[in-house]
């Protein structure tokens, strides 16, 4: 049973064991080129062998394979995706279990043509950006250029080295009903895709893995090998070791995922325009060890955004400087500055003849018919035939407004036609492209949907090279599928078949090849020790809120009467000292109003309007997290997830909830962040990037552990015992203590666990004690045997409570400890200044760029 | 003529700017009948790296970069220029009709580096407003210099000069509708008119001698940057407007930089860090030399 034609399934008696087939009922439209079916019935041969494979399968069991290949995409999204929102898409579309299929030599052909357009655009690149032959020639009307908005004119004369302009070609194609693909758009600036392509590869080739091995399926390895060799060599200096970092826009782009997935399979840093600094016209990585040359720069950033000084002043997305830079041929950035201006519409109209002058070669791969409304033959055409055109701006960039004519009302048609005769030169006209439809599974079968395929090439050494594959794009009939990225309801893998057997290839190292040490350290990006270290403290900081906030909801849940607990007007100035309460809640008698602290403790919980909820705090810390996703184990995002998505759900209206509901989200809470901190403490490997982190939460643990005392200990409360016992619980130190003391409460014990004891993680001596280390361990000029300001700072601290005498803190004069208020402020002083000369001389490298001509002089 | 400029441009800020990435417009370009003698940009504190090219319109662009810490930027530019001759009086009566200057450019490709000055940029879009404006001037037919010198003629007459109703950044239709500005706007203005029409227009930026009122020393530092715009005209090639004092640019206007508007050949532009409150003192001092 080699083809599906031989099948007949009515005539299958009912109790004969065959199962059905999956191409059973797939009927594509019969106007359009389908991908599988060469007519009703018949597979075409490329899919034949694929078809009876899945048939051998069975429904049942690519339907349970689909279901465990669905957890690895969603376990990428956790890894890779910004917020992890599960309502928020994490992709464009959903990954379809059916690859697209491509015979070997319809491959060969369309590669070979995708290989000469990339050429092409290439040559135009350079002459536009360099000697602009075309224009003083008259090849293309000036306002191809003149009129266009992504023509830069500082890009004019950059420094290309062997004149490549495009490192990376994305082009968008579609079948015609005769089968003949077509392009639709170019995309030269930051081609997008070629990342997913990957990840539904291996998704994919893991679900299928002997069909893939059976079908013989081309690697996508080898096209990201070329992109490492060819970036590699591009480097100016450095030749053997080049630093080549990735340049995204960063976590709140839509291309976030496949930037930090893209960068991790490549090996690149993974960096934002902040990470990177111009001194001397020479790009660097602005790292803990200071800064790092960079050689080689892959961009995902738009042109424009690229730098804010010589191209679009009010992007933050860039790098001050960048553009002389490559002037001046210190750095090399693929694509190159400029090069997004072969996007638009208006080129394709152009392409055939550009070709012929350029290459002395026909245009293999024909553009969707274009017209541009500039000349006047051409304007009449598309008036004559408006009716059939799709129309569009002429230089577009990006968005895509495409109006299709036949849907417009009479009076809409004859509007677009009188806006396209005031600015003829703005318009393009295309013909209205059918699509060819492929098979897309429905869970139970195979339907036909119509497809989008974008083709990626990679320039290398001897000319470019196609991606044996590509990424496709799916929608169910009707919907108009878009040249945009986002676009379609669906994408597949794509099989490129090979006529031979294929030779494994991979990006990792070959066994026997033995790998170069490497302890990563100084290099960590400040930016990256900046948001490890707030994150750090904002996990720390609000684990001390809630513990404080929990004792407090345990003691008004507690059926004792409030009133007869003594200590919660103590913890009450506890949260007060933390700057958590209004004066309103600390007025006269609160503790006989329980309903009014209930309220205050949940608004302290759960107002986002307050800086200093713990909702607040949590979400800080969650969005600190998401800055350094690529730096975070999945098991750590995982937790931190969980406890975003715990909060992150409104509570119940504050009249149905109870402090019984509230205290088992507090402990679900406190049990997840306990689990954070113990994924910092156990597999974080000890680079800077941990010490970071620690040192952050080090830090807001002593002061706030100070703080508590000064709140509940400096003034002793007429009912002592009980206020320690609820100091205890906070810093969760009951139990240490209970051992140690039985229940003899006092306060010398305590603040002796609590203060001086540096065997107690807990205590404000363990933090500084800790925090001296860290300090010792900071990158520093080695051969400056002068102490620096933060290490005098951490030993000072240190020794004042190393020499602090506990018995006499604990005296209490004139109803006050004043010795042990003035000791704590001094900590709480001292540790301040610490974090502020770590971020000082660690983090702050930089801050957003500002324009001068904010205050631009006004001219006579 | 020649000329002995010195532009002076101080930034000072509140807190210290640890590093700024500039890019000057400040060096005079050679023109048809301008020469630059001699410049100089000194500037303090000292550029960790400075670097001279000539940008895409042929003016000379100076980029540096400022390393250390500052709490003040100081650029000084000092120029010697020679305006070797007064432009060539001509009849506007007897210049070729507009509509035939917007065709040709269009036409020939030897007109490509003019035709690229007919398109909208950053800050100057033609629009139905501009060229309603632009109209009255521009009766069918009319010699392009005639309908030029009435154009700015109007918008000397329509709009007040006032350096507090505009900024550096208000558009075009703003300014359009507020008929108030100061010379950048005036000459935006004019330019978005000429290109509305489809004529090609550029912007001038550049530098005046003020004339000391009669029997009073010329007070230093008052003379301010200055900007109009040139027009391409045919046969005569770029001739330059000042909508601002209503006259044609002679042996007194000094030519700095030229470019599509504003934002092409702002004199200083810089991007830093830092800095917390910020301040700014220019000043410019045009004296003719022997």
């Amino acid at each position: 049973m080699s083809t599906a034609s031989s099948l007949n399934p009515t005539s299958q008696p009912q109790d004969v064991v065959a199962p059905l087939r999956l191409t059973d009922g797939y009927q594509p439209p019969p106007s359009i080129y389908d991908e599988m079916m060469a007519a009703p019935g018949a597979v075409r041969p490329t899919w034949q062998k694929f078809v009876s494979s899945l048939d051998a399968m069975g429904s049942v069991e690519l339907g349970r394979r689909w279901e465990a290949a669905k957890r690895l995409i969603h376990e990428n999204g956790v890894t890779y995706n910004l917020y992890a929102d599960p309502l928020a898409r994490e992709r464009p579309w959903e990954l379809d279990p059916v690859p697209l299929l491509m015979a070997p030599g319809q491959w060969q052909s369309l590669s070979a043509a995708l290989v000469q357009r990339a050429r092409l655009l290439n040559l135009i690149l350079a002459d536009l950006y360099g000697p602009q032959r075309l224009l003083h020639e008259g090849q293309i009307p000036a306002e191809l250029l003149f009129a266009h908005a992504a023509f830069l004119r500082p890009c004019h004369n950059l420094h290309v080295p062997r004149h490549t302009y495009l490192h990376l070609y994305a082009a968008h194609l579609a079948r015609s009903t005769d089968g003949q693909w077509q392009v639709l758009a170019d995309r030269t600036q930051v081609p997008s895709g070629a990342g997913y392509s990957l990840e539904n590869r291996i998704v994919i080739s893991r679900m299928l893995p002997h069909v893939f091995h059976d079908c013989q399926v081309q690697r996508l390895a080898t096209f990201f090998m070329t992109l490492r060799d060819t970036l590699r060599s591009l480097a100016l200096h450095h030749r053997e070791n080049p630093r080549i970092v990735l340049l995204s826009p960063g976590p709140r782009s839509p291309t976030y995922f496949e930037d930090a997935y893209l960068a991790r399979y490549l090996g690149y840093t993974l960096v934002a325009g902040d990470d990177l600094a111009v001194r001397d016209y020479r790009v660097y990585l602005k790292t803990l060890g200071g800064l790092l040359p960079v050689d080689v720069i892959l961009r995902r950033v738009y042109d424009v955004d690229c730098d804010p000084l010589e191209l679009r002043g009010d992007s933050l997305l860039g790098v001050p400087g960048l553009v002389q830079a490559a002037r001046d041929g210190n750095v090399v950035i693929a694509n190159s500055l400029g090069s997004g201006l072969l996007e638009s519409p208006v080129w394709q109209a152009f392409l055939p003849a550009l070709c012929r002058y350029f290459l002395a070669e026909d245009l293999q791969l024909p553009s969707v018919q274009t017209w541009w409304c500039g000349r006047p033959a051409e304007l009449s055409h598309v008036l004559a035939n408006l009716q059939q055109m799709v129309i569009k701006p002429a230089f577009a960039q990006r968005v895509e407004e495409a109006v299709f004519v036949d849907r417009l009302s009479a009076e809409e048609r004859s509007q677009l036609a009188a806006r396209i005769q005031s600015s003829p030169r703005d318009f393009v006209a295309q013909e209205r492209i059918a699509r060819s439809a492929t098979p897309v599974w429905s869970g139970e079968r195979l339907q036909p949907w119509q497809l989008a395929l974008r083709t990626f090439l990679v320039a290398g050494e001897e000319g470019y090279t196609a991606m044996p594959g590509g990424l496709c794009r799916v929608s169910a009939g009707g919907q108009w599928l878009g040249d945009s990225m986002a676009s379609g309801e669906g994408s597949k893998d794509v099989w490129v078949l090979s006529e031979g057997p294929v030779s494994p290839v991979s990006l990792l190292h070959p066994a026997g090849q033995a790998l170069s040490l490497r302890r990563s350290g100084n290099e960590l990006p400040s930016r990256v020790a900046d948001n490890l270290f707030w994150l750090g403290r904002h996990a720390e900081r609000s684990e001390g809120k809630l513990r404080l906030l929990r004792s407090l909801l345990v003691r008004l849940s507690s059926e004792s009467e409030t009133e007869t607990l003594p200590e919660i007007g103590v913890l009450f100035q506890a949260l007060a000292g933390q700057g958590q309460l209004g004066a309103e809640a600390i007025a006269p008698h609160p503790l006989l109003r329980p309903r009014v602290l209930e309220d205050e403790l949940f608004a302290c919980l759960f107002d986002s309007q307050r800086a200093d909820s713990l909702r607040s705090n949590l979400s800080n810390m969650h969005q600190v997290a998401a800055m350094v996703r690529d730096r975070i184990s999945v098991d750590s995002w995982r937790i931190l997830y969980r406890i975003e998505q715990d909060f992150r759900r409104p509570p119940l209206p504050r009249d149905f909830v109870q402090p019984g509901d509230m205290l088992a989200l507090l402990n679900q809470v406190l049990m997840n962040l306990s689990a954070f901190s113990g994924m910092a403490m156990e597999s974080m490997t000890r680079t800077q990037g941990w010490r970071f982190l620690d040192m952050g939460r080090r830090l807001e643990r002593a002061v706030h552990t100070c703080g508590l005392l000064r709140s509940t200990m400096v003034v002793p409360s007429s009912n002592e015992s009980a206020v320690s016992e609820a100091v205890l619980e906070i810093a969760d130190s009951l139990m240490t203590y209970r051992s140690r003391y039985l229940t003899t409460l006092q306060a010398a014990p305590l603040l002796d666990l609590l203060v001086t004891d540096e065997s107690n993680p807990r205590s404000v001596a363990f933090q500084l004690a800790v925090l001296t280390d860290h300090v010792e361990n900071l990158p520093r000029d080695q051969m400056n045997p002068v102490r620096t300001t933060e290490q005098r700072l951490t030993i000072s601290a240190l020794t004042g409570v190393r020499l602090a005498d506990v018995e006499s803190l604990a005296e209490v004069e004139g109803g006050v400890r004043e010795k042990l208020d003035r000791l704590l402020a001094r900590l709480v002083t001292h540790v301040r200044n610490l974090s502020e000369t770590i971020s000082h001389t660690y983090l702050i490298h930089a801050g957003p760029a500002r324009q001068m001509s904010e205050l631009a002089p006004r001219k006579g | 003529m020649r000329y002995k400029i010195v532009h002076t441009t101080v930034y000072t800020y509140s807190e210290a700017v640890p590093i700024c990435h500039n890019a000057v417009h400040l060096i005079p370009r050679d023109a048809a009948r301008q020469a630059c003698l001699y410049n100089r940009l000194r500037i303090k504190p000292r550029p960790s790296v400075l670097e001279q090219r000539v940008d895409y319109f042929g003016n000379r662009v100076t980029n540096f970069a400022i390393e250390q810490a500052h709490q003040k930027l100081i650029v000084t530019a000092l120029s010697r220029v020679h305006l070797t001759a007064a432009p060539p009086a001509i009849d506007p009566a007897a210049s070729a009709a507009w509509e035939d200057i917007r065709d040709a450019l269009a036409s020939y490709s030897d007109l490509v580096e003019v035709y690229q000055f007919v398109f909208d940029s950053d800050l100057i879009q033609a629009s139905a407003e501009l060229r309603e404006y632009a109209a009255a001037s521009f009766p069918p037919r009319r010699p392009i210099v005639a309908a030029t010198l009435d154009l700015c003629q109007r918008i000397h007459q329509d709009f007040k000069y006032d350096p507090t109703a505009t900024t550096v950044s208000t558009p075009l239709p703003v300014v359009l509708d507020l008929r108030r500005g100061v010379c950048q706007d005036f000459a935006h203005l004019a330019i978005g008119c000429l290109r509305s029409l489809g004529l090609a227009a550029r912007y001038v930026s550049g530098y005046l001698l003020t004339r000391p009122p009669e029997g009073r020393p010329r007070l230093v530092g008052s003379d301010a940057s200055h900007a109009w715009l040139s027009i391409y005209t045919g046969n005569s090639g770029w001739l330059d407007f000042d909508p601002t004092n209503n006259v044609i640019p002679s042996l007194e206007h000094i030519t700095l930089a030229w470019g599509r508007d504003y934002s092409d050949v702002c004199p200083i532009k810089g991007v830093f860090i830092g800095g917390g409150q910020h301040g700014l003192n220019v000043s410019v001092d045009v004296a003719p030399i022997a």
